[in-house]
């Protein structure tokens, strides 16, 4: 096991009761602590991949379950915990923050937030994908609406603030990312009318320290991509899912969703500029330094909000810095991330709305395939080929692994009329399900975006996936199964039924000297490890 | 320290309650266009019924109450083929609600045919070889004690002529993805068995199986040389060309009498 020996030592000599700090050094060197599992994606690149290899494609049939984690209420558990030193900090549904001693599964501390009754959640379930921590504090988002910094040992209130106004739309899932100083959220709401938008928040104080927002303002550049009557204002583009961080280019990757309403572009007509899009933001003071448009004038609800992975690559011979995402519009893109610069981008699953893309990565679009009153027929699925569920990269490999899901969807065109709080999608569609719609587990090769392998799955899920160092590729299914499958060859090694459907997103640590694999499946939270 | 730990909160959040009140006509307008972009695939035109119930009755066997109905347009029918199509406005909810009641609003659609002579049909053929009615018969298919309630006359006629194309669409386990139920499979083993059957339940690493002798079968899918699902067939014949038209129509009126334990 190449897990660095004081990191273990660390984790293994202090008694659960006691807690560490996480200075902002650490987040950017947590490559080297790989016992622990930092950031929502595991460091500022969102690899979702870890260095231990303790469990691997040659024992991993022996896995058992260590410990299990129940909820006290329902709901649906999309949570990635964060681990540091023995203590795992995860989210229950809807808002609520619990720390857990990975040694037994026994809760330390856990919070809730007040939830107005009145809440409102348009756009997903009422979810929370995990937290951030920074120094001594643990931050969360609510679906009321407000991010909160709690004290890493008490779980007691250190601040609480409002990102924006719930009653209009505005709310919080995704898990915070904690740079140098600073707490960074994205909103939800898009299908509300919101006007999206990046925060940043000074670390201990709470005080908001920048505002950039997604869809430009009259005067700004960008604001003329929305034709129509005021359209910007209620232009959506919302940031639900955490971004990524480059602490030596000092940019920050931030994805952003779909226009407001969803289904009718005569609305809005234009590009609709930064909706379905990547932002590269300098956090010190919030500026743009390029930005890049996935789906100019989305009408299919295809958010750009997937994880973007950071890798670093050769490119005709030359050393890139790169950003990868596999979109929810059926392609997989390849960026230079220091310019923004487009270098591939190639089909993952069945589209039918694109010819190809142009040398700039621009789709050129086959007529006729917007929504109408009648429906039509689109690949892919109004859910999208790729969505929340979490991508992961393995340097070992250099492969990118999705889960890729092959569904399409009859797509409707309704009136937009806007109302506050009211939601504003305008029309809507009717998936095409059953035996007819799956999803596979695809491993592209992360330059070029070619298919090495894939893994057929039976539903039409959304698997979140975790390689590690061991040449695995952890995932879950829809209809209960944990598995692991040969990172090089996508072969399946082990799996097991856990009796619910699996949104959890895998995440691995250790304690004791012992590797191990966490992932939420139904009301529970599941620990795997060797016996 | 343990803070506020056992507040529950879920529930309320997941049914934020909508009134439905007093219901204009544009609501029941607005709902129309709903139901026919989201709705009609399964509760056919009109909620006439088809694959899932038909709507157009009085009293909702899931909604009772307009409370209930609003629940189900918001979060579906968990464990049944009922999804939850998309998260609709408080709005769009309102109007698909309303929209819905004023179909039971509408005078009973008159089911053509003789209820009693289909019943005689429906044992000439040896139906209750497969099916149960009442607690008798066999259960190789679907029980039929609650059909009427459950499916329209069209989908009855379609699954009798030809019911491959009407297998009904259950959950597998999996909430929302209407996977056909009682797909016919064979099944060939690494190790040379064969076995055919309707499909019970699967996963991506398994599959559960039942024979016609009522045999279970668990299998791996990486044990198996051959999984055939067979789509479009079903083990039961198609009665086609062994009824007149005038039959047809009494078996379909026999079977939507076949309303279950009210």
């Amino acid at each position: 096991m190449k897990t660095s020996i004081p990191a273990i030592l660390l984790a293994s000599l202090l008694p659960a009761a006691v807690f560490a700090q996480v200075p902002y050094d650490r987040i950017v060197k947590a490559d080297s602590e790989p016992s622990n599992w930092l950031t929502y994606a595991g460091g500022y690149k969102s690899q979702r991949y870890t260095q231990l290899d303790q469990i691997n494609k040659q024992n991993v049939t022996q896995l058992k379950p260590a410990w299990v984690y129940q909820l006290r209420t329902g709901g649906v558990f999309e949570t990635s915990p964060v681990v540091v030193d023995g203590v795992m900090y995860m989210t229950e549904p809807p808002s609520t923050v619990t720390a857990l001693d990975t040694r037994t599964g026994r809760p330390l501390w856990s919070w809730t937030p007040k939830i107005p009754d009145d809440v409102i959640v348009i756009g997903s379930p009422p979810v929370n994908r995990g937290v951030a921590v920074l120094d001594n504090m643990v931050y969360a988002g609510s679906i009321a609406g407000h991010l909160a910094a709690l004290d890493a040992k008490s779980g007691a209130l250190r601040w609480d603030v409002a990102v924006d106004d719930n009653k209009i739309g505005y709310y919080l899932t995704l898990a915070p990312l904690a740079i140098d100083g600073k707490i960074i959220v994205g909103v939800s709401g898009a299908e509300n009318g919101i006007r999206g938008f990046v925060d940043a928040y000074d670390a201990k104080t709470g005080k908001r320290v920048g505002r950039r927002h997604t869809i430009p303002a009259p005067g700004e550049p960008g604001n003329e991509t929305w034709g129509g009557k005021d359209s910007w204002k209620t232009g959506g583009g919302s940031t639900w899912l955490t971004g990524s961080y480059d602490p030596e280019l000092k940019l920050l990757y931030w994805q952003v969703g779909n226009p407001g309403p969803d289904w009718n572009g005569d609305f809005r007509p234009g590009d609709n500029l930064y909706t379905c899009s990547v932002l590269a933001i300098n956090p010190d003071d919030g500026s743009l330094k390029w930005h890049f448009q996935f789906t100019p004038h989305d009408t299919h609800d295809w958010d750009a909000n997937e994880t973007v992975v950071l890798f670093d690559a050769t490119v005709n011979g030359r050393e890139r810095k790169l950003l990868a995402q596999a979109n929810r519009n059926g392609f997989y893109y390849v960026l230079d991330r220091a310019t923004g610069e487009f270098i591939t981008g190639t089909p993952f699953v069945k589209q039918t709305w694109a010819e190809r893309l142009d040398a700039k990565g621009r789709p050129v679009t086959k007529p006729g395939l917007d929504p109408n009153p009648e429906g039509i027929l689109v690949y892919p699925s109004i859910q999208g080929a790729a969505n929340w569920h979490a991508p992961s990269y393995s340097p070992k490999t250099n492969l990118f692994y999705q889960t890729a899901v092959e569904m399409g969807t009859i797509y409707y065109k309704g009136e937009a009329v806007y109302k506050p709080g009211i939601g504003f999608t305008a029309g809507g569609g009717r998936t095409i399900n059953g035996d007819d719609a799956w999803s596979a587990v695809r491993a592209l090769d992360a330059t070029t975006g070619k298919l090495k392998w894939e893994f057929k799955l039976l539903s039409a899920g959304r698997s979140s996936l975790l390689s590690t160092a061991g040449g695995l590729v952890f995932g879950g299914t829809e209809e209960g199964n944990f598995f692991a499958l040969d990172a090089d060859t996508g072969k399946p090694l082990w799996d097991t039924q856990l009796g619910a459907n699996i949104r959890g997103i895998p995440v691995s640590f250790a304690v004791d000297g012992k590797q191990y694999v966490a992932i939420a499946a139904g009301f529970a939270l599941f620990v795997y490890g060797l016996p | 320290m343990m803070k506020r730990w056992w507040m529950v909160v879920t529930v309320a959040l997941l049914t934020a309650p909508v009134s439905l009140g007093a219901q204009s006509k544009a609501d029941v307008d607005g709902g129309k266009l709903l139901f026919q972009g989201m709705c009609t695939e399964c509760h056919g035109a009109g909620g006439a019924g088809g694959d899932a119930p038909s709507l157009n009755r009085p009293r909702l066997l899931h909604a009772p109450t307009d409370v209930a109905l609003v629940n189900i347009i918001q979060n579906g029918i968990p464990n049944t083929a009922m999804p939850r199509v998309r998260r609709f406005s408080e709005a769009e909810t309102r109007q698909l609600a309303a929209y819905i009641r004023s179909l039971g609003k509408l005078a009973d659609a008159k089911i053509p045919g003789d209820a009693r002579k289909g019943a005689e049909i429906y044992r000439s053929l040896g139906c209750a070889g497969c099916h149960i009615v009442g607690g008798q018969g066999g259960n190789l298919g679907p029980d039929l004690s609650d059909i009427g309630f459950m499916r329209g006359p069209s989908y009855l006629r379609q699954a009798i002529v030809d019911p491959g194309a009407a297998l009904p669409k259950g959950v597998l386990q999996v909430p929302s993805r209407g996977y056909a139920e009682y797909l016919p499979l064979r099944i060939v083993t690494k190790e040379g068995g064969e076995v055919r059957g309707i499909r019970v339940n699967e996963d991506s690493f398994t599959i559960q199986v039942r024979d016609q002798a009522g045999r279970f079968y668990s299998l791996r899918k990486t044990d198996l040389e051959l999984l055939e699902k067979q789509t479009g067939k079903s083990l039961m014949p198609s009665f086609s060309t062994r009824l007149t038209q005038p039959e047809l129509t009494d078996l379909v009126a026999y079977l939507a009498s076949l309303q279950g334990e009210q």
